[in-house]
């Protein structure tokens, strides 16, 4: 059974969770420095979230048809797993259970920016009481 | 060497050595059912006289050669890759047969992208994994031994527009069947022969102490190592020498498996921003590097350097592991001023006519490349810079 019962439950989730990780001070500057328009396409259930951080401020938006310098495309479940730390990005490339478009090196530069992220995640659901998984 | 938690290997190309194979491999061909293919190669190749035998044999193997497409520069860039698939399609060709370096297979790896599936190469297919299913029959036929592309799954391209590279890495990108004829490189002037076997060298080396190393692509690598060690002078002094073109061409693509399965490091990194920015050959560039760029990495890879350094034919008695590791990068050192000696290859950036200014640029490219995250030491700017300044001298 997937993690996310539907789109609108995943948008609240992994939505809210993008835009948590923005009101992280240290993680926020790191990652609008990148200055990256990276949109995630989510299958299983379908859901695409886009994060502009060409900005002063990272925005999100759903299933919005700008075009976004790196895409990477997952089943919603990878996704989860990804964020509780438990799915290593290069491996999950190489097993094609993430397929990224657009240039390899700026992904790879945001791993370690996000790395936090992994404690959070888990923190964040327990908080909003987001039983999953 | 520890074993990660994962790795896979998945090397699909067909390869067939022999020298002479080249001019007639009708016998592997028959397997593909060809009936109509583009040839895609440079034109020096051309003037040489490498192509027109393999054509000829192509022909007598019952297959119709409907486009020579030699405009292949040596860093291959959109707009040619283009014209070339435009070419291919419009023919109808139904394979592709890529002769030449690198930048030729590279080249034809995408333009079998667009001849298989068509649209907008760059906006589509750059990245990781973005095809569906395989492509178009591709056979690489390497006429130089270093790159190993005639076996890796992926291409690197430049964007002349933005400067920028562009990788495409995709499983269905690896080569269908690769033609090693050695002789192919008794042509090969004795520096690019040097340059193009240290970065085969360095393919090895770094594919050893990269964080995605694995039990096979060291297998691979450490198999490479011995066959360069003891080869490349003998290529590099007597160009048709096939006993050595044969090893150094064997061990390039070993080595080309090795990396493309554990990916590269720092020394890459290094050369990499060398190239982009000063222009410098990729090979020649790792040699310099490459000891600089194991020293970087030193703490992190002794046990694996003192592995390095037996396989480079140094004697383990009486030395510590330390002291036996340390031995292997003087002795890579010592492989470079022998080079230097017969054939005048530069042993520092200074006399590769690199300027001194670009030594921070080159340090900042290293630490953004995309190998620096393989890297087994973090790639920093402060820490790494001193080891370019001891490159440039
Ligand atoms: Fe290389």
């Amino acid at each position: 059974m997937a993690v996310f019962e539907s789109s609108e439950r995943l948008q609240e989730v992994l939505g809210g969770f993008f835009q948590f990780l923005l009101t992280q001070e240290e993680m926020a500057k790191k990652l609008l420095a990148s200055k990256m328009v990276i949109k995630f396409n989510y299958t299983d259930p379908a859901l695409s979230i886009t994060i502009d951080m060409t900005g002063s401020e990272g925005i999100i938006t759903f299933n919005d048809t700008k075009k976004a310098e790196v895409e990477m495309s997952m089943k919603a479940d990878v996704a989860h797993r990804f964020w509780m730390g438990n799915v290593n990005l290069v491996i999950a490339l190489a097993r094609r259970e993430m397929v990224a478009k657009g240039p390899i090196p700026k992904i790879l530069k945001l791993l370690p920016i996000i790395k936090p992220a992994y404690v959070l995640y888990p923190q964040y659901m327990k908080e909003k009481n987001l039983n999953i998984g | 060497m520890a074993f990660s938690d994962f790795f896979q290997f998945y090397c699909p190309t067909k390869l067939v050595f022999q020298p002479g194979i080249s001019k007639d491999f009708s016998a592997e061909l028959a397997h593909f059912s060809l009936t109509k293919v583009q040839v895609i190669t440079d034109a020096m190749l051309v003037k040489v006289g490498l192509v027109a035998p393999i054509v000829e044999g192509l022909k007598n193997a019952g297959i119709e050669v409907v486009s020579i497409f030699d405009r292949v520069p040596p860093n291959s860039e959109l707009k040619i890759i283009q014209e070339c698939a435009d070419e291919a399609i419009q023919k109808e060709v139904d394979g592709i047969i890529a002769i030449g370096g690198g930048s030729v297979i590279d080249t034809a790896k995408c333009v079998d992208i667009l001849l298989t599936y068509g649209g907008d190469l760059v906006n589509d297919y750059s990245g990781a994994e973005t095809l569906s299913g395989p492509l178009k029959p591709l056979i690489a036929i390497p006429t130089t031994s270093g790159t190993g592309s005639e076996v890796t799954h992926a291409a690197v391209i430049l964007d002349a527009s933005t400067h920028t590279k562009l990788s495409f890495v995709d499983r269905n990108l690896a080569p269908h069947m690769a033609i090693l004829d050695p002789e192919l490189t008794f042509g090969l002037p004795a520096k690019l022969t040097a340059a193009t076997a240290m970065d085969a060298l360095t393919h090895a080396i770094e594919s050893m102490t990269s964080i995605q190393t694995n039990p096979i692509s060291t297998a691979l690598a450490m198999q490479v190592i011995p066959l360069i060690r003891q080869n490349i002078l003998k290529a590099v002094l007597n160009g048709q020498d096939l006993e050595a073109r044969s090893a150094l061409m064997t061990a390039a693509t070993l080595a080309g498996i090795a990396f493309d399965h554990s990916m590269v490091g720092v020394v890459h990194g290094m050369s990499h921003a060398a190239g982009g920015l000063a222009g410098i050959h990729h090979g020649l560039a790792n040699s310099i590097f490459l000891p600089w760029g194991m020293d970087y990495n030193f703490e992190k890879c002794v046990e694996t350097y003192a592995k390095v350094a037996t396989l480079l034919g140094i004697k383990r008695e009486g030395l510590s592991e330390t002291d036996l590791a340390r031995q292997g990068i003087e002795s890579i050192k010592k492989l470079r001023a022998e080079l230097k000696q017969a054939c005048g290859m530069a042993e520092n950036l200074s006399e590769a006519g690199v300027s001194q200014d670009l030594l921070e640029a080159i340090t900042e490219g290293a630490v953004n490349d995309g190998t620096s995250f393989y890297n087994p030491r973090e790639v920093v700017k402060e820490d790494l810079l001193p080891f370019v300044q001891k490159a440039f001298k």
